[in-house]
């Protein structure tokens, strides 16, 4: 085996810019799948923490990260750098995401709502018994959203997206995500209000 | 009676927006919060500060919940890198074969390494990184030995002299494929698509 | 002496040869590889190595297609050369009565 470039790129920390991306998306577009390494490296992090934010599970997530760069791959000789990698990438996770989460049958949505992507963390115990009540009234909540909804108000919410960006990810207008973010936010303070 | 416990009638049917009972629509209720604009009707109206409330508390739980799924500073990416890339393995883009030696030999190397051995050695000259590097294969009539061209970008440091620098580039991939490959070039053409501040320039040995 | 056999013959002549680092695994071991997360070393005997004869009975033209990976230290084309030759050489001592010169095509796929 070739020596492993997923290796090489544990130096190069996750604060490249997408200047630096550019180089790397031109070599890996010519075939070179060392510099697609490096991007894989750099991008999964985020990409995985966007997608378990999403499905609200982590190996589901990984998943959906797998399949969408190697789909990332087999396009990228046709990636017009129209938008940058990440903002490219972001897209095709998203798309893999949404068709997860429209292929889920009702049932499965509240079945999701117990795998809540949420590893540990530095927090302390009084507050995590404190929050947890809270936290999981609100996945169950997100278990109601529709699939496009839950995407706009998670990258939106959690993600910290901007709507511009969003609108790029999704595909659509940054007015129609406005107005999901919208409608996921009143369906989320009915839930809430409703059980308090 | 708060917007929760008697919902106002949505203006649409499928709930885009919907009129709080102060003639305000609760989207740009919302809205005005978001962009942290001042509102002076709220500070007067029950009905509007009611809705402000509510996204309040929902922000709460978010905020948590954000907390908890912050995997990335932890997350280890290597296992999915790695699966990931066994599948790319075996979906190579090698490119083109192109002839090495002397052109009756049938010795060949695959563009996709070739081309790694140029990125390879203009990045020896200090602050270069390679980007594209395009080698063509052209075949005149009557002439036995196809032509091979190579067209390399890199990105440049800002304080270089580029004359020199694109020498320099020029020079370091000529020895290395003549030594390293063995290939015979027709030219070498460099073009400098970036140049980068002190600041962006690569440390040494933070790349490869 | 089998098909087999001659693979496993030429590939061995192949892996001797100074600078040769691997013959370029071919896509069945790199599936076996991806699944069970190791690479077999003798996996990798027929892949990257093909050979035909044309011509009828044992007197037709070799035609043997190599490809490998170089070591970073060796010069490509040096390598290609000395594959070639440990090829014809290999094929000399097993088919001596065989008169017509072999077809054998080097390709370097990478560089280590």
């Amino acid at each position: 085996m070739p020596l492993a470039p997923e290796q090489a790129a544990s130096a190069v920390g996750e604060d490249r810019s997408d200047t630096d991306d550019t180089l790397l998306v031109v070599r890996a577009a010519e075939g070179d799948e060392e510099a697609f390494a490096v991007l894989v490296r750099l991008h999964a992090p985020t990409l995985v923490r966007m997608a378990a934010r999403m499905l609200g599970n982590v190996p589901e997530a990984e998943d959906a990260v797998q399949d969408a760069l190697i789909s990332a791959w087999r396009k990228l000789p046709e990636f017009q750098r129209q938008s940058t990698f990440r903002t490219w990438v972001y897209r095709i996770v998203t798309n893999r995401c949404l068709n997860v989460l429209r292929a889920r049958r009702p049932v499965d949505h509240l079945d999701a709502a117990d795998q809540v992507a949420a590893p540990e963390h530095t927090v302390s115990p009084a507050r995590i018994a404190e929050s947890h009540a809270a936290v999981d009234e609100l996945q169950t909540a997100l278990t109601a959203l529709s699939a496009e909804q839950r995407a706009c108000w998670v990258l939106r919410e959690l993600d910290g997206q901007s709507y511009e960006f969003i609108a790029q990810a999704v595909g659509i207008s940054q007015e129609a995500v406005r107005a999901r973010v919208f409608r996921a936010r009143r369906s989320l303070t009915q839930q809430l209000g409703a059980w308090r | 009676m708060t917007a929760r416990t008697d919902p106002p009638r949505p203006s649409q049917p499928d709930g885009d927006d919907e009129l709080l009972p102060c003639g305000r629509s609760l989207a740009e209720v919302w809205d005005l919060r978001e962009q942290e604009k001042h509102d002076p009707h709220l500070e007067g109206c029950l009905h509007c500060r009611r809705a402000v409330d509510e996204l309040a508390v929902l922000e709460t739980s978010v905020r948590r919940l954000r907390e908890q799924s912050s995997t990335a500073e932890a997350y280890d990416a290597r296992a999915l890198t790695h699966r990931i890339m066994d599948v790319v393995r075996l979906e190579l883009r090698p490119g083109r074969p192109l002839p090495l030696g002397e052109p009756d030999e049938d010795l060949w190397i695959m563009e996709s390494a070739a081309a790694r051995t140029v990125r390879a050695a203009a990045e020896t000259v200090r602050g270069v990184r390679a980007g594209s590097c395009r080698i063509t294969l052209e075949r005149l009539p009557g002439r036995e030995a196809p032509l091979i061209d190579v067209r390399l970008e890199i990105h440049a440091p800002a304080s270089a002299p580029l004359q020199d620098l694109a020498e320099q580039v020029r020079r370091s991939v000529l020895t290395a494929v003549d030594g390293t490959l063995g290939m015979v070039l027709n030219g070498i053409d460099i073009r400098i698509t970036d140049l980068l501040d002190a600041a962006d320039e690569p440390g040494e040995g933070t790349d490869r | 002496m089998n098909g087999t056999a001659h693979i496993d013959e030429v590939a061995r002549a192949v892996l001797g040869v100074e600078g040769v680092a691997f013959l370029k695994p071919g896509v069945a071991q790199q599936v076996r590889s991806a699944l069970a997360g190791t690479g077999r070393a003798g996996a990798t005997r027929a892949s990257g190595l093909r050979m035909s004869r044309s011509g009828g009975g044992g007197e037709g033209t070799w035609d043997v297609d190599v490809h490998i990976v170089v070591l970073g230290e060796a010069r490509a084309v040096d390598v290609a050369r000395g594959t070639r030759a440990a090829v014809a050489e290999c094929l000399r001592r097993m088919f001596p009565e065989t008169t017509a010169p072999a077809r054998i095509t080097v390709t370097v796929t990478g560089l280590l």
